[in-house]
């Protein structure tokens, strides 16, 4: 990440178009503080919020060093035609039309065609919750009541009743997204969702054209096997093996220990690796 | 993190190899882990060559006598004229269960092995003959060949070993001891075919023959430089997954199946007819 330099604004710190919706989760360090204030607006009603973050990127993430010394590297625009670094103050936006040639857009002009943040989050109408694909889902926020607990308790209670959704807009800092608003653990979410020029149709791919009709039998047999493997669906069943791995690493480099880098056995070869120690052995006795 | 158990990373696991038995690569190093303690001591000091089936027994295998780019260093090699190549082969020895395993990852279903080892490349240090039925003629009729060139042998003084050759038919080995040419190797085994074409009508010595209807050849001329028997408890890239399985004598009788010998049925048997094959080195009584 280059450095970040700019005014704070409720989202944490703005730099301008380069500041990336990861950029502001990383700056925002707890939930407590909203990164947003505004409210619900349906037809005439409205609802003031907070919105907090819920989703944190919590990979393991490192940092660039010289090898020669282990100081870190930093980032900087060079010009590519003397090679000089340019401060941020000389920096204009251009956009490629073709290879190497661009039309530059000023501040100004830019600025001019940003959405307006009206500090709404405008539902158009209310869907089926289970009716909305995944695929769309990008980003959630936990909303909380800003002095309107009773209209947040209502509309809470009656959409999850009938297992609705709204739909509607936002306006995060520069771009508008489509939302959806649902109920999670007692809470109002909201979800923003991709748009549809963003999402590629699984129609153009030809692979799946001309997919051959499995016959009645495998069906079945296909049907009975996910009947045998159903559950309930749980996330604490399913862990960072390489986040834990590289976390433990760290741990044991801390202490000091040696490390020996090892690559990991493959989750279908373990096994093989029964059979094989068991052959190891008897070749050992030979 | 357990200790590595070997140099070999595997890959394409869940790859099928034999796919009217569902058969998938992994399946196939299993075997092969399984198998390696009875086929390692003959396999070693031999350049070998492979057979792969990178997709499976119903795509076109591929016979492989040059180790291929991207050998890992640790994997011993041989190099030698090829007569039949035309230039200088890197052979792959295979001394080892790593070697094994990591040609088993390549998906070489079939491992082909000379009759002679690497430190005395031009001697021989066994005598094959190959028992090959031409239908109608079938595998009793292979047995009843085998048994006859078994009792030819046992009379002069020699204790042959038999395995089936994991298609349709049987391959009878003596070892032999050091010093004796192929010529010497080839033309023994030709002559003791020649005398077995007496004792019955359906036994041909001769190549042009050999493709009649309703012959057994005794195929005398793989003793020769640079020619290959498919390696004891190797797999065949076969429909059910056969296996060129050593027998007993005491197995070799009408009604035997060789296609019983399969990837399944063969890791369960618990006695190696072949053991120590090689310490057993046999005088042909030849001047």
């Amino acid at each position: 990440m280059g450095k970040i330099v700019g005014k704070k604004t409720e989202f944490g710190v703005e730099i301008g178009m380069e500041e990336t919706e990861k950029e502001i989760q990383e700056n925002t360090t707890s939930p407590k503080r909203p990164i947003w204030i505004g409210s619900i607006t349906i037809g005439l009603v409205n609802i003031p919020v907070k919105l907090h973050t819920m989703v944190y990127d919590k990979s393991i993430a490192f940092r660039f060093l010289h090898k020669k010394d282990g100081q870190p590297l930093k980032y900087q625009r060079v010009c590519i035609k003397d090679n000089k670094v340019v401060p941020w103050e000389d920096t204009v936006r251009g956009y490629e039309i073709r290879k190497g040639e661009f039309i530059i857009l000023n501040k100004e002009e830019l600025d001019a065609a940003r959405p307006e943040s009206d500090q709404r989050i405008r539902i158009d109408k209310f869907i089926d919750y289970l009716s909305v694909d995944p695929v769309y889902f990008e980003r959630s926020y936990i909303l909380t009541p800003n002095k309107s607990e009773e209209a947040y308790r209502l509309l809470m209670t009656a959409i999850e009743k009938m297992g609705k959704a709204g739909v509607g807009r936002i306006t995060l800092r520069i771009k508008e997204y489509p939302v959806i608003l649902h109920v999670y653990k007692g809470a109002l979410v909201l979800t923003t969702l991709r748009y549809a020029y963003e999402m590629v149709d699984p129609s153009t791919l030809k692979e799946l054209g001309g997919l051959k009709e499995p016959s009645k039998g495998e069906v079945d047999l296909a049907m009975k096997i996910i009947k045998d493997l159903s559950g309930e669906f749980d996330i604490n069943n399913y862990q960072d093996g390489y986040k834990e791995k590289i976390e433990k690493l760290i741990e044991k480099k801390m202490k000091g220990e040696k490390i020996i880098a090892e690559r990991p056995v493959k989750e279908e070869a373990k096994e093989l690796m029964v059979a094989l120690q068991e052959t190891l052995k008897q070749l050992k006795k030979q | 993190m357990p200790k590595r158990l070997t140099k070999v990373e595997f890959t394409n696991l869940d790859k099928i190899l034999f796919p009217e038995l569902g058969v998938t690569k992994s399946q196939v190093i299993e075997y092969y882990i399984r198998i390696a303690t009875k086929m390692l001591s003959i396999l070693a000091d031999r350049g070998i060559s492979l057979k792969r089936f990178p997709d499976g027994i119903d795509k076109n295998g591929f016979y492989e006598k040059d180790a291929p780019l991207g050998t890992p260093s640790w994997v011993k090699t041989f190099k030698k004229y090829s007569e039949t190549a035309k230039h200088d082969v890197n052979y792959i020895v295979c001394n080892n269960l790593d070697t094994l395993l990591w040609t088993a990852n390549l998906a070489a279903l079939e491992i082909h092995m000379p009759l002679s080892r690497i430190n005395s490349y031009e001697n021989p240090d066994l005598v094959l003959f190959d028992i090959d039925p031409e239908p109608p003629a079938n595998i009793d009729n292979a047995v009843e060949t085998a048994l006859l060139l078994k009792e030819k042998l046992n009379d002069l003084g020699l204790l042959p070993y038999i395995k089936t050759s994991g298609k349709k038919g049987l391959h009878v080995v003596i070892p032999v001891i050091e010093g004796y040419s192929f010529a010497q190797t080839r033309e023994f085994a030709h002559q003791i075919g020649k005398q077995l074409t007496k004792e019955s009508e359906t036994i041909v010595s001769e190549l042009p023959r050999s493709r009649d209807p309703g012959t057994v050849f005794i195929d005398y001329l793989q003793n020769s430089h640079g020619r290959t028997m498919i390696c004891p408890y190797s797999l065949r890239g076969q429909p059910r997954a056969t296996v060129s399985t050593p027998l007993r004598w005491i197995e070799v009788k009408k009604g035997l199946r060789p296609e019983e010998f399969n990837i399944y049925s063969v890791p369960k048997i618990h006695e190696s007819p072949w053991e120590r094959l090689l310490e057993k080195r046999q005088n042909l009584g030849l001047r």
